[in-house]
């Protein structure tokens, strides 16, 4: 944690002098949760493949809100993980979806679960991945607005 | 559940104690939890090799094979992944992403028993 402080410390200095944005989100803490949300992303995308290559017919709408929900995931491993203010705002937009996402198919698999079955990350407000997928984007919006980037001058 | 599973839970739940205490004594990763790291990819080959002599003397995997060998496979891959996304920088935080492989490991393999059964 000192370290990170130190070197977020050392960035902001950097930006008051040089116009270049510096990435802070991916130190410290922020690696972690770029870890997790990159599990997420590889098992989103491999659980949706399968699916979508295997079973498609079953239950569609399902399936391809799996895709969705690893497209989402994987656009925000990328976009924690690169630096500028272009990334910093496609993580918002990612991480804001992602909680939209397991906010509405949580909701919806409880109260129709014919069209929804139990078989996306965001099913159940992702109760089969240990409640992870509505911490993660929690989570993220926090660590997002600690280290939002300063305004330009 | 086999022995493979066991094994994998033993190794994993121990390597992810021993990452996440450092994390929590605010060490960087260090030769004793990177080498934790390394005894889960170990269980994790033994779970391959011992995988390939059971197909090959003539056992079937009641799943799907190529889920049951992409499973394996990815999470042959996760540790090295967090060992190099660790070392890059060395940070507590770090030990807290090598704390992530062994669960995620122990998980995978759950799941690659349920799939062979």
């Amino acid at each position: 944690m000192e370290e990170a402080e130190n070197v977020s410390a050392k960035f902001s200095q950097a930006a008051e002098t040089a116009p270049a944005p510096t990435n802070t989100r991916n130190t410290g803490p922020g690696r972690l949760l770029i870890a997790v949300y990159a599990i997420f992303a590889i098992s989103a995308t491999a659980r949706a493949g399968y699916q979508i290559l295997t079973k498609f017919s079953e239950a569609p709408l399902a399936y391809l809100l799996s895709a969705f929900a690893a497209v989402v995931y994987v656009v925000a491993t990328v976009s924690l993980a690169k630096p500028g203010r272009t990334a910093f705002k496609v993580s918002v937009v990612a991480v804001l979806v992602e909680l939209v996402g397991v906010l509405v198919v949580g909701a919806l698999s409880v109260f129709d679960a014919v069209n929804f079955p139990h078989e996306t990350v965001w099913s159940l407000f992702g109760r089969g991945y240990g409640f992870i997928p509505l911490l993660l984007p929690i989570l993220g919006l926090i660590w997002l607005y600690r280290r939002r980037p300063t305004p330009s001058v | 559940m086999d022995a493979y599973f066991y094994i994998i839970l033993v190794v994993g739940l121990l390597s992810t104690v021993i990452c996440a205490v450092a994390g929590i004594l605010k060490k960087a990763p260090n030769d004793t939890t990177i080498l934790s790291v390394a005894a889960v990819e170990l269980s994790l080959l033994v779970y391959l090799v011992g995988s390939i002599i059971r197909v090959a003397s003539g056992e079937q995997i009641a799943g799907e094979p190529w889920e049951f060998w992409g499973y394996l496979l990815t999470a042959l891959i996760l540790p090295i992944g967090a060992v190099y996304w660790s070392i890059l920088e060395r940070t507590r935080w770090s030990n807290f992403v090598l704390a992530a492989v062994g669960v995620t490991a122990l998980v995978m393999a759950a799941r690659m028993n349920q799939i062979w059964y």
